[in-house]
């Protein structure tokens, strides 16, 4: 650790770190467009430049992501000298750059328009047109590139070839003709595509199934936990006007994923924002599964565990920790040992972040005391039992609607899943939130805890799934009192 | 506490008719003056560039909307009365508006749309009248809200001699796809959006 000034005050800053780096660490904001913590650093954008004094020599304005801090540096950000340089990179960031915001859906969170405002950039004094290029460039299934609106920053780059090591894009041609490329115009590959689209400091880079979804200032954002593998990557969920879910982001946790996520996770949306949802309870009567209230529902749940002793009590895997423990609750009372549905490897598994294995809670219900059980396993035991209860989020979709569906008659059983199943052999089937409606815990892989929040409400006539399980218990406590 | 005292009254305001006279004179005095009140709706509300009415949706010249569905009007409008989804499209613009609500029970036709729209896509009308049988009919759509952008064209002129006095730079041309001059025909295009657009003929293509 060496100690330098910056803006007057004194700071410990690791030599081994660029400037910025340290900057950033304390509190002061230095613009940047193609530095990021996550890659290596290049100075290409020239965005970053500060005055930086050393020993005896007159302050030099430097970028702070190429150099790096030696003992007694003294810094100065917010200088007349380094606002001009800054202001003059960004007129030539500008120079060729369309400004149509507007249409671009980066607006809002774009660097671009952050540091233009805040550097008091308004006007330009180029008379000249800009330069004509392609506005929409596929880049495979995921990626659409605007080269109008690119800066060659080269964040996208440089991430395809440190993080996933594959490279897989470049800049092409020269001068101002300068556009990120795909070798040989290829799609791109992998399944690490969307992050470019977050690194991306313009709106180059746009996601194909994000594009003029939203604005993003009208998304309401939640930090969470992504339920797409044991990994747990902390994500950022972005629901439109208490509807849908718009998009997964990632969220920087070193621990976890660092600064990035995958695209299986990205887009694994379709599950939170499937239409059917399964709202108070389906009870099977004489003309088959018909809606009734929740207190019906529960009251037929109650029925059949109180006439079936040995019923099994299965869990999803997206039941988190809390949910869990209410679940062990019920079990312990009737002497049971929970299950939780545990569908083997996916096949997606890499060597980055994804884990393959589809259940994000797997180690936390296993921690409480649940035994995992494969989905085949699963079927040849509710096959054998009398009845059963399945507990929380696509538990039916996890045990194989199929399966369930063949089970013969003999067996009853409980359901409490967000979408309504349509299994024959199902007797009750209650409603329960999302994981974007409900709050929680995962504990992944690891052992790292992440959270998941609720971003919006459940629809009408749903409630937590905790709830459902005090209200199973409320006779037994009548009957101890 | 406080003590009123009563005005005595003299024999003449005692006797009410000087009083009465003197209303009625005034009664038949106006009743041969020229009327100042009018007959609405019989009698339509006189209206002129500067009546701030219902804000409508302009229809460019060459048949598309010109709103690119960027959002501001709905951040911009202080009664949320703006609901804005926005889709692609082929055209050269990519973007445009899939639904375009306005509340027209929660617009309290302040305006806000039009200062904030930096396209010239949304203009407040002359139109004032508001009445229909439910709330529901009262949720304009985009489909009512369109208007051609030669109905508009006076509030339109007028809006732009105002915004004009703050601006250094001309303003580009309006009511043309802007970015076919960003094409590969810029030329051909630019042409095109100056025949379009009479009121930026006069006016440098494409300065912003």
């Amino acid at each position: 650790m060496v100690k330098i000034t910056v803006n007057g005050r004194e700071i410990d800053a690791d030599p081994k770190k660029p400037l910025i780096a340290a900057c950033h660490g304390h509190d002061v904001d230095v613009p940047h467009y193609c530095y990021h913590p996550g890659l290596s650093t290049v100075g290409s954008c020239r965005m970053c430049q500060v005055e930086v004094q050393q020993g005896q020599t007159p302050g030099r304005v430097m970028v702070a992501c190429r150099t790096y801090p030696a003992e007694g540096m003294v810094v100065n950000t917010e200088s007349e000298k380094s606002h001009a340089t800054r202001r003059e990179c960004l007129e030539f960031l500008l120079k060729n750059h369309p400004l149509d915001c507007p249409i671009c859906d980066k607006a809002g969170e774009c660097d671009l328009q952050d540091f233009t405002y805040q550097e008091g950039q308004s006007t330009g004094r180029s008379k000249e047109p800009r330069r004509p290029l392609e506005k929409r460039h596929s880049l495979g299934d995921v990626i659409v590139l605007d080269q109008e609106r690119c800066i060659l920053c080269s964040r996208c780059v440089r991430f395809f070839e440190e993080v996933p090591k594959k490279a897989q894009l470049t800049v092409s041609s020269l001068g101002s003709r300068s556009v990120i490329s795909s070798f040989a115009d290829r799609p791109l590959t992998g399944n690490y595509q969307g992050n470019i689209a977050d690194l991306c400091p313009v709106g180059a880079l746009t996601l194909k199934k994000f594009r003029f979804q939203a604005r993003v200032w009208n998304l309401v954002k939640q930090a969470s936990t992504c339920p797409e593998c044991s990994r747990g990557c902390s994500i950022q969920v972005e629901v439109l006007r208490g509807g849908d879910v718009k998009r997964f982001r990632p969220r920087e946790n070193q621990a976890v994923n660092g600064w990035w996520m995958c695209d299986t996770g990205r887009f694994s949306f379709a599950h939170v924002n499937a239409p059917n949802r399964l709202a108070n309870a389906l009870v099977r009567g004489e003309q088959g599964l018909v809606e009734r209230s929740i207190e019906d529902g529960i009251a037929a749940v109650r029925a059949l565990l109180d006439a079936q002793p040995q019923a099994l009590l299965v869990a999803s895997p997206f039941c988190t920790v809390e949910e869990g423990q209410a679940i062990l609750a019920l079990a312990k009372r009737r002497g049971t040992t929970p299950l939780f549905v545990a569908p083997g490897p996916n096949g997606l598994k890499d060597d980055l972040l994804h884990t393959g294995d589809p259940c994000p809670n797997r180690r936390g219900l296993a921690d409480l005391g649940f035994q995992p059980i494969e989905s085949k396993e699963l079927a040849k035991q509710l096959a054998a039992s009398k009845a059963a209860v399945l507990f929380g989020e696509r538990v039916v979709e996890l045990a194989g609607q199929a399966a369930l569906a063949a089970l013969p008659a003999s067996v009853s059983l409980a359901v409490f899943d967000c979408h309504a199943p349509d299994a024959a052999a199902c007797t009750v089937a209650i409603g329960v939130p999302t994981w974007v409606e409900r709050s929680g815990t995962y504990v992944n892989v690891d052992g790292h805890k992440g959270p998941i929040s609720a971003v919006k409400a459940a629809p009408a006539g749903v409630r937590a799934l905790a709830r459902h399980l005090a209200a199973l218990d409320v006779r037994v406590e009548a009957a101890r009192s | 506490m406080v003590i009123v005292k009563r005005k005595e009254l003299s024999l003449l305001e005692r006797l009410y008719v000087p009083e009465i006279a003197r209303g009625l004179s005034i009664t038949f005095r106006k009743m041969f003056e020229k009327k100042i009140t009018r007959q609405y709706p019989e009698e339509p509300l006189p209206k002129t560039e500067v009546t701030r009415g219902q804000p409508r949706l302009v229809v460019k010249d060459d048949g598309n909307i010109a709103c690119v569905s960027c959002g501001l009007c709905e951040a911009a409008c202080p009664a949320y009365a703006i609901t804005i989804d926005g889709g692609e499209t082929d055209r050269p613009i990519e973007r445009e508006p899939k639904r375009f609500d306005i509340d027209m029970l929660r617009c309290i036709l302040c305006g806000f749309c039009e200062e904030a729209c930096p396209k010239d896509a949304i203009f407040m009308s002359d139109e004032l009248e508001l009445a229909d049988y439910s709330r529901e009919m009262l949720v304009y759509d985009m489909e009512k809200l369109k208007r051609p952008a030669a109905a508009m064209r006076k509030r339109i002129e007028y809006v732009h001699k105002i915004n004009d006095r703050w601006r250094s730079a001309p303003r580009p041309p309006m009511l043309a796809d802007q970015h076919g001059a960003h094409g590969h025909a810029p030329s051909a295009s630019t042409a095109g959006s100056h025949a379009s657009s009479p009121t930026a003929a006069a006016q440098k293509p494409h300065a912003g």
